[in-house]
């Protein structure tokens, strides 16, 4: 086990590591501590019931933040997450590729099979394009809230 | 002290049980799959860690990788599922949903 | 870390034994793209697509039958007869579904969209169980089963504003998702008690003795769990009256058999890969002892016996008291699982041929089945019992073949049921597990009691007179899953060499 990790010479390092962002830390904390001290030594105290409001861009605030979203977010957000996870496959595979390459006959393979996955992913996305589903407005008229609804 | 083996297995079990025990005390749906992704995940170190201790290869990695698609794939699925959900019973709440077997 | 990159090679060449796969999975492709193109009430283009496809790798499964095991794919897959005989099965019970799916209200009906989608799927899904039944390595393991779970649990909720279909898909994707995170968790622990992710190379591991037990037999047990609800055996079985009474019933007639065969494919495999040792046994204890060694920690069969007792004995007791037919044939699918355990439990060539043979007559029966009630729901909306009544003059000949359905399912003469029980109960007498042969004669008795219920209601029950015509379609394709229900139950010989070549060819059990 010990020569495939050489864990005791990592581990220093680690130490050290820690120490220089312990370090980072103390530094940030204080010298937010010290803006804020001085600007209170310095500033006029003077309280309004305005100030205390959510700055909106100068304007008066409207409403709660607390709106719910338009479902298309969600949807958007859903194609997102999945094509974006399956770039995972791709770091990889562009890592060993070199390697790859280098070996008789794989480096083809391995571009081609990679060319594949990325076929195969974009028309997942056609169809999806197609679909309208990626259209930021779509007819989202109200449907009955369930056909079986009326025949129960 | 260094961080070996059974640290990890210690923080994929800890993850392990947090993710049974918000699966079976949720009832937001939302939540309820929040439990999943941390089992997903749980596993996920177990497979990183024991690569790196135990089969001193790539495997364990490798199927870590594929773990992470397939849970973005089934979270995915299951969100688009609750949302059909809210959309037809208006609420995440999963003792809302009971229309069958009554 | 790369010098350390063994790589197996795949190539182009390992493709030629996996040429069903390939079909079905281009044919996944070409059906969701033929649905951008498809204009009309109903989706020519993805159906003709989907059913070819299907056909096509049923042609191409059937004229390659693997001869001996095969590591194709970087070792990922193994072809072998048990994956040629599921790959015959699986292309074959897609092929059913999407045939009567295109007659179905549920699934074509004019509120419908993504009517194409449907198709696409049911070929994806036929994919990832044959993938499930040639799986040889930890990561394809897990990759089928989630393809097969992904696919079913949009399937499930495709009458996405149906309240009743939403309903089955929620808890499908909440069970599922659990149940494989913890089967996941398992498998994470198995690979860490062996540093191998490969079922043979697992073996090796155990076999030399490298793993602590109690973590061997939780593992066991999480992965357990995660196959358990594949099939829906007992503790693992919430979702499956609730799903498939709320999926449309063309989806609920695909899972009761198509899933439900790929997890035993699957079980199997890793089970008779992983903590099976071949041979030894028999020449030591005679006739009544398995032909492999357990490996590993526990009794592990004994364990299999009292899920498949505890798994037969509820779903019938529950199916009695249904009036819903879906959730009653949900039941009676339940109890299904436990005489199928009972021939996993073997470890024996004839328990595993003893289950091949009965999967391939219950998925005929079954589908036979549920298309009755696919059929009948077209017509009459419903499908409670009391919808049937008087049913034998509405429709007699309807009413005879679901007959021959329901023989078969309690397992009467002389039909496909019969012969398939027959086999199971003789390899467990066999092996000397007579009280497991008890429990499951008693439990047959019992199904008899619900299955004729619906009987009863057809041919005993007064109701409307009025001749009913089902789809032509629907016709068609019953009299072609009753016909073979029938004639399994008299000449079955060819059927049974089929089945016993798939077990002479697996892997497993030292083939």
């Amino acid at each position: 086990m010990i020569p495939a990790c050489p864990l005791a010479a990592v581990s220093t390092g680690m130490h050290a590591d820690f120490a220089t962002v312990l370090i980072f830390i103390l530094f940030g904390v204080f010298f937010g501590l010290l803006a804020l001290g001085i600007a209170r030594l310095l500033r006029p105290h003077n309280p309004h019931p305005e100030k205390l409001v959510t700055y909106e861009c100068g304007e008066l605030p409207q409403g709660s933040a607390w709106v719910r979203f338009n479902v298309r977010f969600y949807l958007i957000a859903l194609f997102f997450i999945v094509f974006d996870v399956e770039v995972i496959f791709l770091y990889p595979w562009a890592v060993v590729f070199r390697q790859l390459a280098a070996a008789p006959g794989l480096g083809l393979l391995a571009l081609l099979e990679m060319l594949l996955f990325l076929a195969i992913l974009v028309v997942g996305l056609a169809y999806v394009w197609a679909k309208g589903d990626l259209d930021w407005v779509k007819s989202l008229t109200a449907r009955p809230a369930g056909e079986e609804v009326a025949g129960e | 002290m260094n961080a070996g083996l059974e640290h990890f297995l210690t923080v994929g079990a800890l993850l392990f049980g947090l993710g049974v025990f918000a699966v079976l005390t949720r009832r937001n749906a939302v939540g309820l799959l929040m439990g999943v992704e941390l089992i997903l995940n749980a596993a996920n170190l177990n497979f990183a860690a024991f690569a790196r201790y135990v089969e001193h290869g790539i495997d364990g990695q490798v199927l870590a990788a594929f773990v992470i698609v397939l849970a973005a794939a089934e979270a995915a699925v299951a969100l688009a599922i609750v949302l059909a959900m809210f959309r037809n019973f208006g609420t995440v709440h999963v003792d809302a949903v009971d229309r069958l077997r009554r | 870390m790369f010098e350390t990159l063994a790589l197996n090679a795949p190539s182009w060449s390992d493709l030629r034994h996996f040429v069903p796969e390939t079909v079905l999975v281009v044919t996944f492709l070409l059906a969701l793209m033929a649905d951008l193109f498809a204009r009309g009430r109903r989706p020519a283009g993805p159906f003709a697509l989907a059913l070819g496809g299907c056909l096509v790798a049923l042609a191409a499964a059937v004229s390659s039958l693997p001869a001996g095991p095969r590591s194709i794919l970087g070792d990922l897959v193994v072809v072998d007869g048990l994956a040629g005989f599921f790959r015959v099965l699986f292309p074959l019970i897609g092929a059913i579904t999407i045939l009567f799916s295109w007659a179905s209200g549920e699934i074509m009906g004019p509120r419908r969209e993504h009517k194409g989608e449907f198709y696409a799927l049911v070929a994806l899904m036929a994919f990832g169980m044959c993938v499930m039944a040639s799986a040889a390595d930890l990561i394809m393991l897990y990759l089928s089963v989630e393809l097969v779970s992904l696919t079913s649990y949009v399937m499930a909720g495709y009458m996405r504003t149906s309240l009743r279909s939403t309903e089955a898909s929620l808890k499908y994707v909440i069970f599922g998702s659990v149940s494989s995170g913890v089967m996941l968790y398992g498998l994470s622990l198995l690979f860490g008690l062996t540093g191998e992710t490969t079922f043979v190379e697992i073996r090796a591991a155990l076999l030399a003795g490298r793993a602590d037990n109690f973590a061997l037999l939780v593992a066991m047990v999480f992965v357990l769990a995660g196959l358990g609800y594949k099939i829906a055996a007992v503790p693992f079985h919430f979702w499956c009256p609730d799903v498939y009474e709320g999926a449309p019933t063309p989806v609920t007639a695909l899972f009761s058999v198509g899933p439900k065969a790929a997890g035993f494919a699957l079980m199997i495999r890793f089970f008779y890969t992983t903590l099976l040792s071949p041979g030894g046994g028999q020449a030591a204890a005679g006739a009544a002892a398995p032909d492999g060694v357990i490996v590993g920690p526990a009794d592990w069969p004994l364990l299999i016996a009292i899920l498949s007792v505890v798994t037969m004995t509820y779903g019938n007791l529950v199916a009695l008291r249904q009036t819903n037919v879906k959730r009653l044939l949900a039941y009676s699918s339940i109890a299904h699982v436990g005489y199928l355990l009972m021939g996993f439990l073997m470890l024996t060539a004839a328990g595993l041929e003893a289950i091949l043979f009965y999967l391939l007559v219950y998925a005929i029966m079954n589908l036979g089945a549920f298309l009755f009630v696919i059929a009948l729901n077209n017509r009459l909306g419903g499908e409670e019992i009391s919808d049937y009544a008087g049913l034998s003059t509405r429709a007699p000949w309807v009413a005879l073949m679901m007959m021959v359905f329901l023989l078969s399912l309690t397992g009467l003469p002389p039909t496909a049921g019969f012969i398939g029980k027959m086999y199971l109960f003789a390899e467990v007498i066999n092996r000397h597990w007579f009280w497991l042969a008890v429990v499951g004669a008693l439990n047959s008795v019992v199904s008899l009691f619900y299955y004729m219920k619906i009987a009863k209601a057809m041919y005993f029950t007064p109701g409307e007179r009025a001749p009913l015509r089902l789809e032509p379609l629907h016709t068609a394709v019953l009299i072609l899953l009753a016909a073979p229900t029938l004639a399994l139950g008299v000449y079955w010989t060819p059927f049974k060499n089929f089945v016993d070549r798939a077990v002479a060819g697996f892997a497993g059990l030292g083939g």
